[in-house]
């Protein structure tokens, strides 16, 4: 644990990781408090990595995905359910662009294999896919094709960053910021009332920040791709592929959305990747929300790139 | 972070989708914390104010309520929530018995002799399935006891989504009394009387944007049975007879509800108006406005504001010169035309587990605060004062 200090209170910084990414809680009040907010945000956050992650045999995620080779469906508990509705609900929203059953298609993409796969492979993963395929009626689930898999990373890391923020809430924390590899959920701002800084970083080198923005209360979401990225014959493949085309998305370097919470900035920022660079800019001007572009050649936009110019 | 973003139908429909995945509804965590449960206490003093100067007889120190109350809500399982409660009232203090009509036709207020201490106990349970989720069903039921009356009531209502920003809510509840009023031999008073009493709801309430809600319903309430005072005379001629009453009434109400969160604040505004009509007569408006104020170091200030008008039942009268063509008779001015105002001031302070809450209310009543009441003449119009006290502790 880290310490410094924000006018006369102590801040403390704890790193760790967890979620496939490196974390961070940031909190201002005494030691005590401090480490038992650590031990509650960890013990959160490896809780839901366990459940919903679809890198390990023994999630919850993984007993889905047997469930649909075997061809039953399967009862899942209310926070579960309540995540699936979310997820229902954007795949409506987004004319099916956002869909937690594009894993099949996530793992054709390998974007440590530097190459592009076969157009069978995609069309074969395609077939996997799908949400309005999916037979959903709370508590049951059942994925009609065997091989479909769900993919919750595009809201697991925010709704974790968000109930860890709440949960710090509850044991007494009234300041501080959770940070998920970049998915932000502010606790309550400074003591003195000051607002955090959130640094996003610049794309081609992410120990720069390119931009950084005040955030006193919800959260900040980031979606990028260079991160998770592979370029082949120049050209760049992203990790968020559309459904639709069963292409990764020719998209923005990133885009970076401020709401109330840190689920509603990333599925905003989701959306407006996997709209593209012309409605996607559209998109987010139109929904209202603080938001940041950047395209592959570093260059800002949006309304917290007017406000980052300014200052 | 700029200036505060308008809503679009994109960011509304994200919003409520995100509404039904709030963080805090869902207890389980990794270390099985349980933060929804509490112990709570309650101490309440509600204080008539004496009876207003004028021609009256008997003692004018009117009610005194001391009621204490323990109540244990907690989650039981991932979405069901039960709440028990017990209370235990002592009530002392005299209250208008009837009205003479005074020589100059002016009434004369006639209190009953002070009671010695009454007390009154209820229980009250209730048990909500899918709690926290959008959709849920609570059962409730209670039991009240004193000396000469017991009530048992059983309830049921349930919330539905109807959409993304859509909730229908319905309900309905049914209570049994009964009434053996006290000293029946010596003052001639009915005895083993008995009324019931349904009521129903329906409402709709609307996410109108990132920050309120509207919400809507209708209510209707009939009473059958004994509904009259027993306690209480009316003059009519020179004699006295006993206060009479329909044995049906039907009231039909209805009510909007507007919440605002100003998240700037840290605040919420709540205005709630409500309008009833009964067979009887009786109309009335309820107009309410609260201001929730979050405030560092976990304190919550309440100021609310209430003001009530009420039109008299069609045989309410301060006495009645002769019998003429009336069925019904009654001289309590709960049936009379008044008005009043409330103010209140609550607050809460969390630390650590604990939680204290304190309030004061003073709501004042007169006949020319209501909505064409300036001509009324409803002698007995209570005010009062309340004050409680409370402390919660939060069960982990």
């Amino acid at each position: 644990m880290v310490s410094a200090t924000h006018g006369s209170d102590e801040i403390h910084r704890i790193k760790f990781s967890s979620m496939g990414c490196p974390c961070e809680l940031q909190v201002e009040a005494d030691a005590q408090l401090a480490e038992r907010a650590a031990a509650v945000v960890q013990a959160e956050v490896d809780r839901l990595d366990r459940k919903y992650s679809h890198y390990r045999d023994d999630s919850f995620v993984a007993m889905i995905g047997a469930s649909a080779d075997a061809g039953e469906s399967i009862v899942v508990d209310n926070e579960t359910a309540d995540l699936l509705d979310f997820s229902a609900a954007l795949h409506a929203q987004s004319g099916g662009k956002f869909d937690i059953t594009a894993g099949a298609l996530t793992r054709v993409w390998d974007l440590q294999s530097d190459r592009v796969p076969e157009a069978s492979a995609i069309e074969h993963a395609r077939s996997r896919c799908g949400w309005q395929r999916v037979e959903w009626a709370r508590p049951n689930l059942r994925l009609p094709v065997p091989g479909m898999r769900l993919d919750l990373g595009g809201v697991v890391k925010e709704y974790a960053a968000d109930r860890a923020a709440v949960l710090c809430r509850q044991i007494g924390v009234e300041h501080g910021i959770v940070d998920l590899g970049g998915d932000l959920a502010v606790i309550g701002a400074h003591a003195d009332g000051s607002a955090w800084l959130a640094g996003i970083k610049a794309p081609r080198d992410t120990r720069q920040a390119i931009a950084q923005i005040e955030l006193a209360r919800g959260g900040l979401a980031t979606s990028g791709d260079y991160e998770r990225v592979m370029i082949v014959d120049g050209r760049r493949y992203s990790h968020i592929v559309d459904p639709l085309s069963g292409y990764p998305v020719a998209s923005f370097a990133s885009v970076s959305v401020v709401a109330d919470s840190c689920l509603i900035a990333g599925a905003a920022s989701t959306f407006g990747m996997l709209l593209g660079l012309d409605s996607g800019y559209a998109w987010l001007r139109d929904l209202g929300l603080p938001f940041l572009c950047i395209d592959a050649d570093g260059n800002a936009s949006g309304t917290l790139a007017r406000e980052n110019a300014e200052a | 972070m700029g200036a505060r973003p308008h809503l679009s139908p994109s960011l509304a429909a994200l919003m409520s989708a995100a509404a039904a995945l709030a963080p805090e509804a869902h207890a389980q965590t990794a270390t099985g914390a349980e933060t929804d449960s509490r112990v709570s206490y309650r101490f309440n003093d509600y204080s008539e104010d004496s009876l207003a100067p004028g021609p009256h007889l008997g003692d004018p120190e009117r009610y005194r309520v001391l009621s204490q109350q323990f109540q244990l809500a907690t989650r039981a399982g991932s979405e069901s929530a039960i709440d028990v409660s017990a209370t235990h009232e002592v009530m002392s203090g005299s209250s208008p018995w009837y009205l003479l009509r005074g020589p100059d036709n002016r009434p004369i207020q006639v209190m009953s002799g002070a009671t010695i201490q009454e007390h009154r106990n209820e229980v009250r349970a209730s048990w909500t399935q899918g709690a926290g989720t959008s959709s849920s069903t609570t059962w409730s039921a209670s039991y009240s006891q004193e000396r000469d009356y017991r009530a048992t009531a059983l309830g049921v209502e349930r919330s539905v989504p109807l959409g993304d920003a859509l909730t229908l809510g319905y309900g309905g509840s049914f209570s049994h009394d009964l009434i053996d009023p006290f000293e029946a031999e010596k003052y001639d008073r009915v005895r083993h009387e008995d009324k019931n009493s349904a009521s129903a709801f329906g409402s709709l309430a609307w996410v109108i944007d990132r920050a309120s809600v509207l919400q809507t319903g209708l209510q209707l309430n009939v009473e059958h049975g004994y509904l009259s005072d027993p306690y209480k005379l009316v003059s009519v001629g020179s004699s006295l007879v006993d206060d009479l009453r329909p044995d049906r009434r039907v009231q039909a109400a209805w009510l909007a509800r507007y919440r605002r969160a100003f998240s700037a604040a840290d605040a919420a505004l709540h205005v709630n108006y409500r309008y009833a009509q009964d067979n009887w007569g009786i109309v009335s408006h309820t107009v309410e406005a609260a201001w929730f104020q979050t405030l560092p170091s976990r304190w919550e200030l309440v100021p609310s504001l209430r003001y009530y008008s009420q039109q008299q039942a069609r045989f309410y009268a301060p006495y009645f010169v002769d019998a003429g063509s009336h069925n019904f008779y009654s001289s309590d001015y709960r049936l009379g035309t008044f008005g009043a105002l409330s103010a209140s001031f609550n607050l809460r302070k969390r630390i650590g587990k604990w939680e204290f809450s304190g309030g004061v209310e003073r709501y004042h009543a007169a006949t020319d605060y209501a909505l064409g009441g300036a001509d009324a003449v409803v002698p007995g119009v209570v005010s009062y004062t309340r004050a409680f006290i409370g402390l919660d502790y939060l069960l982990q």
